[in-house]
């Protein structure tokens, strides 16, 4: 690409710079998409749902495919800044050409990026298609989902309520969301969704654990004081435990 | 700096055609705001949270009742006559008949002060308080815009019935011509207000 | 309305314009504020018990809007209606006292009418801003050092957090079009002062106005909901809501009426030949800026009319208990919240392509592509807000639409990279603070442009939304790409606007350490926002301490580099060498008019014959 920006000069590609820039072009790439989702992938919280697992799969995929141009963008800049540098208070003398566009570079760039561009949509879009029908899956758990300063309540299909949210692991669960004071937002954080809690209205999400273990349920819109601490843990157990936890917790509720 | 070169010595018609753009142009920024009015209006009427666009009669009070779409459209026709006597103004400016442009332009002002007594009566008796539901709180939201846009009318005519008597219109007249664009789109707006209200 | 007349009328009340200025300004608007105060505290009913609290919010709001009529008659503002009312046009020489003529230091603190004092205004408000916003930053920072909660109570912690956002966002909207927009803009395009020159002393003077309900709000409560203010949290938040509210209005008002008339200035008064392709390209950052802000700015406005109106009145916009709608609110928020991120870069940007071919002496690479960008990206930026709220389930069906215009916007912003890079590309470069800023750009603005690919893809958002990541990712657009351009644009056009060369090894050193200390703090930031950190939070679980500690250390990294720049500023333009009439060797106007840059700039206005980039030896 940095070539056609010299259309006149027959051999560009036996210039120094292009292929100093041409090599520099190749580490970089590696070096930006590996770092780049490395970074990613590790700080990320282990997932505990096919949803996350996707999330993190789509990031790697993104970083990798951005990486050929930042890294153009990088081996460009690293040949600039290592090529001859002038200091001082006048101005070096002037460059020896006045190329002021190259239309066959405009136009790689332009048809490069809307090409990514499209890459990137389409592989949102199967994502949010799949995770959209999922909301209607019949034969999933319902849970009802109520955010108040500041904690969460959920309650159960059977009339069971908890502050502490417990699910059965592979099952799929379909939340119901809603609010009875100011906006929240319900994020489940090792499942990767998050839906706002609107007062008026109720919103979904729907996910399948399949990890057992103990997560995170965090608010993410500021809600007012405690805003910091309205957080609540998630148990994912297996059915059994599921079911004798319920019966327990429905009999602890009509007891009081 | 000789005359010639002086900044504040350009050409009227410069002058004028510059100070028209600078004013269609906060008119684009008013439009905005007063477009964002109506996404309001329907975004509440759409929604109508738990029944509350026109709330039901309760023990407290009796049913919310629209407001009969004339008041609205009564402004919208006080402001197009307003408007229309500025035009038969412009026109005397136009033709230097100096009497036609001074009896327009009084006619204009008196217009915007008849529409904005009228649009301030109906605001005070309205026949609801403002927690009585989303369609009243509209109601109040394009009732008090449209009388700031009438006080503003009201000091636009007025200075401009004022300079036409002083005679200062006579060599150019583009201050009239400006003012005529900010009476079309207090008509506009007035018609978008009455067009909303008038459809619960 | 301008001053011009064909037939001048003798002007006997010129002594009022010279008695006002900054300090009566101040003294009526106190004076009225404390008026309508003890007036409304008398005879404003009782609530009832239907309504509660709304009494409290009314006697605030009008005192505000008492202090914003008093201030701005106290300065001066409604002298040229009023005078435009009575049919006694300002004269010729009044016009030229408004201009400060042979005033010296005073004109500062008046009315004054000069682009190149308003300039001056500009600059000085925004360092008070950033340093207020900066201080706030800091005292966020410290407190996260800790992850229990630090030593600020949760209520002034979050009021911190929305008064930081919100002043920054200001700060950062003025920052370029302000400053270099009003000083420079005028000079670059070859003319005397910008179209409206009332309007643009009446725009920085609303700012001022402005900012007095802010301040005022911090002692009635604070702004405790964030910068974005959502209802119906803000509804029920303290009386320093009001504080907030007045604080947006006047300055929604304040930015309209710079916006129609900056883009009058550049449409109808550029000099003689400079037709579009010869105007150079930070103008056309201007004006894109200011002239977004024209159809977005009034959408903020109006949604923060009905807040005060659901707070004062009781009526029902945001509550849903009386049939409103807490998105409406933000759908209305983001239909300018998102334009307005455009509005603070593209100037930035702009200003950066504009020291790119002086820095590289080199035509700048594809001046139509540059231009192209930058308006597919203010035309695309009003149709993209819903990607802020994928998540609220306001209309899951519209996510993909807004998904497809949001990532659109990728392509424009390209073009602008490819502008950046192919002006270096075989360059020849002069290596000064602008030049690296312009590298910085490109890594910052490269990190922030790739995250926002991530934060726009609605399952990745799913996980990224309301979390540190998102925080970090706009501290990089406004930060790393933002404020890195305007401080840029700040070292390059200094010996313009004192007569001074910015101290070159201060530019260096506070270069340096702000955009280390930058990205070591937003790295951070990134880091735990992906270990699953939710924003506007005062305490976090022990496993985010270590990123916490890496990002306040990257912060006091960054106010020390301010500190060197503000040390920079202040003995440069004190005592700095003296710059010669073209440090730079440039080819645009403002080079030409030298310093002190007389009042009303040309003597005899330039034609312009070619465009400001003709760098480059001419090849054989």
């Amino acid at each position: 690409m940095t070539d056609v920006m010299t259309p006149k000069a027959p051999q560009w590609w036996k210039k120094p710079d292009v292929k100093k820039t041409a090599i520099l072009w190749v580490v970089c790439t590696a070096v930006i998409g590996y770092v780049g989702a490395e970074f990613h992938v590790r700080n990320m919280v282990s997932p505990a749902s096919e949803t996350m697992s996707g999330v993190i799969s789509l990031m790697r995929v993104f970083t990798w495919a951005a990486a050929p141009v930042a890294g153009l963008v990088a081996a460009m800049c690293l040949t600039v800044l290592t090529s001859k540098r002038h200091y001082g208070d006048n101005p070096p003398a002037e460059a020896d050409h006045q190329v002021s566009n190259s239309p066959r570079a405009t136009a790689l760039w332009i048809v490069v990026s809307a090409l990514l561009c499209l890459f990137a949509l389409v592989g949102g879009f199967i994502v949010i298609q799949k995770d959209s029908s999922s909301l209607f899956d019949k034969s999933a758990l319902q849970v009802n989902v109520t955010g108040q300063q500041w904690l969460w309540n959920f309650d159960y299909e059977n009339g069971a309520r908890s502050e502490d949210l417990y699910l059965p692991v592979n099952k799929p669960v379909v939340f119901h969301i809603t609010s009875v004071d100011v906006k929240h937002s319900f994020w489940v954080v090792q499942m990767g969704i998050k839906m706002d809690a609107n007062p008026g209205y109720t919103t979904e999400a729907a996910v399948t654990p399949n990890k057992i273990g103990v997560f995170d349920v965090r608010c993410t819109e500021l809600c007012g004081l405690l805003h910091a601490y309205m957080q609540t843990k998630v148990h994912v157990v297996s059915q059994a435990d599921y079911d004798a936890w319920l019966s327990i917790h429905v009999q602890i509720e009509k007891g009081a | 700096m000789s005359v010639e070169t002086h900044a504040h010595h350009e050409h009227p018609d410069v002058v004028g055609s510059r100070n028209r753009l600078g004013v269609i142009l906060l008119l684009v920024a008013d439009i905005a705001f007063a477009l964002s009015m109506v996404f309001v209006y329907f975004y509440l009427r759409g929604q109508n949270v738990n029944n509350m666009w026109l709330p039901a009669a309760t023990e407290e009070h009796a049913v919310v009742t629209p407001l009969s779409a004339s008041p609205g459209w009564t402004v919208t026709a006080i402001v197009t006559f307003g408007l229309l006597a500025h035009f038969y103004g412009l026109k005397g400016a136009r033709s230097k008949n100096q009497t036609q442009l001074k009896l327009g332009s009084l006619v204009a002002f008196v217009a915007s002060v008849v529409a904005i007594v009228y649009q301030f009566n109906t605001i005070a008796t309205a026949p609801f308080t403002f927690s009585d539901g989303a369609y009243v709180s509209c109601f109040y939201m394009f009732a008090i815009l449209n009388f700031v846009h009438l006080a503003l009318t009201v000091f636009i005519s007025l200075g401009n019935w004022n300079r036409a008597r002083l005679g200062i219109y006579v060599s150019d007249h583009w201050h009239v011509d400006i003012v005529r664009v900010w009476w079309v789109w207090m008509v506009v707006s007035s018609l978008l207000g009455a067009f909303a209200l008038s459809n619960p | 309305m301008t001053t011009v007349m064909s037939k001048p009328v003798s002007a006997p009340g010129k002594s009022i314009i010279e008695k006002l200025n900054f300090f009566t300004a101040l003294a009526l608007g106190a004076i009225s504020a404390i008026v309508v105060w003890r007036l409304a505290l008398q005879f404003l009913p009782e609530d009832t018990e239907v309504r509660l609290f709304t009494r409290e919010d009314k006697i605030t709001l009008l005192s505000m809007t008492a202090w914003l009529v008093g201030f701005m008659t106290g300065i001066g503002a409604l002298v040229g209606p009023f005078r435009w009312l009575m049919g006694k046009d300002l004269s010729h020489e009044e016009n030229m006292f408004l201009a400060g003529k042979d005033m010296g230091i005073k004109r500062y603190f008046r009315y004054t009418t000069d682009h190149k004092v308003i300039g001056i205004q500009y600059l000085v408000i925004i360092m008070v801003i950033f340093g207020i916003g900066g201080i706030l930053a800091m005292l966020i920072r410290t407190n996260l050092g800790s992850s229990e909660g630090g030593w600020i109570h949760p209520q002034a912690y979050n009021s911190i957090v929305g008064t930081h956002g919100i002043i920054m966002i200001v700060g950062t909207i003025i920052m370029v079009t302000g400053p270099f927009g009003n000083f420079i803009m005028p000079i670059m395009i070859g003319a005397r002062d910008m179209a409206f020159p009332r309007l643009n002393a009446l725009s920085f003077w609303l700012i001022v106005a402005a900012a007095v309900p802010l301040l005022w709000g911090q002692f009635l409560g604070g702004i405790s909901t964030g910068w974005t203010a959502y209802n119906p949290l803000a509804s029920q938040a303290p009386l320093g809501m009001d504080g907030y509210i007045m604080f947006i209005c006047i300055f929604a008002i304040s930015t309209m009426v710079a916006g129609a008339n900056i883009t009058t200035t550049v449409v109808r008064m550029r000099a003689k030949g400079m037709t579009w392709n010869r105007t150079p390209i930070f103008v056309y950052g201007v004006v894109a800026s200011v002239a977004l802000g024209l159809p977005a700015f009034p959408v903020f406005f109006l949604s923060q009319i009905m807040s005060a109106m659901d707070r004062a009145l009781d009526t029902s916009f945001y509550n849903t208990a009386g049939g409103g709608s807490g998105w409406l609110y933000e759908n209305l928020f983001w239909i300018m919240g998102h334009p307005e991120v455009y509005v603070i870069l593209i100037p930035a940007i702009a200003a950066l392509m504009e020291m790119a071919p002086v820095f590289t002496r080199r035509p700048l690479f594809s001046f139509n592509v540059a231009v192209m960008g930058i308006a597919g990206i203010s035309g695309l930026s009003v149709l993209v807000w819903a990607h802020h709220m994928y998540l609220s389930g306001w209309a899951p069906l519209l996510n993909t639409p807004f998904m497809l215009t949001t990532e659109l916007i990728s392509i424009p912003t390209g073009m602008l990279f490819l502008v950046l890079v192919g002006t270096l590309w075989r360059g020849r470069l002069w290596m000064t603070m602008p030049t690296m800023s312009i590298f910085a750009l490109l890594w910052n603005f490269m990190i922030g442009g790739i995250t926002g690919i991530y934060l726009s893809d609605v399952p990745a958002d799913a996980f990224l939304h309301g979390s540190m990541y998102v925080t970090a990712h706009f501290h990089y657009t406004l930060i790393g790409a933002g404020l890195t351009g305007a401080l840029a644009a700040l070292v390059y056009w200094f010996p313009a606007m004192t007569g001074r060369m910015f101290d070159k090894k201060l530019s260096w050193v506070a270069f340096w350490i702000v955009q280390i200390g930058f990205n070591i703090a937003f790295i951070g930031m990134f880091t735990v926002g992906l270990a699953g950190q939710p924003r506007r939070v005062e305490a976090y679980a022990s496993t985010f301490n270590t990123g916490n500690m890496i990002t306040t250390g990257g912060a006091y990294l960054i106010m020390s580099g301010m500190l060197v720049l503000l040390y920079g500023v202040i003995s440069s333009w004190k005592s700095g060498v003296k710059a010669p009439k073209n440090p730079w060797q440039a080819k645009t106007l403002e080079w030409t008019v030298g310093y002190p840059v007389p009042l009303e700039n040309f003597e005899v206005l330039p034609t312009v014959t070619s465009d400001p980039y003709g760098y480059g030896k001419a090849q054989s």
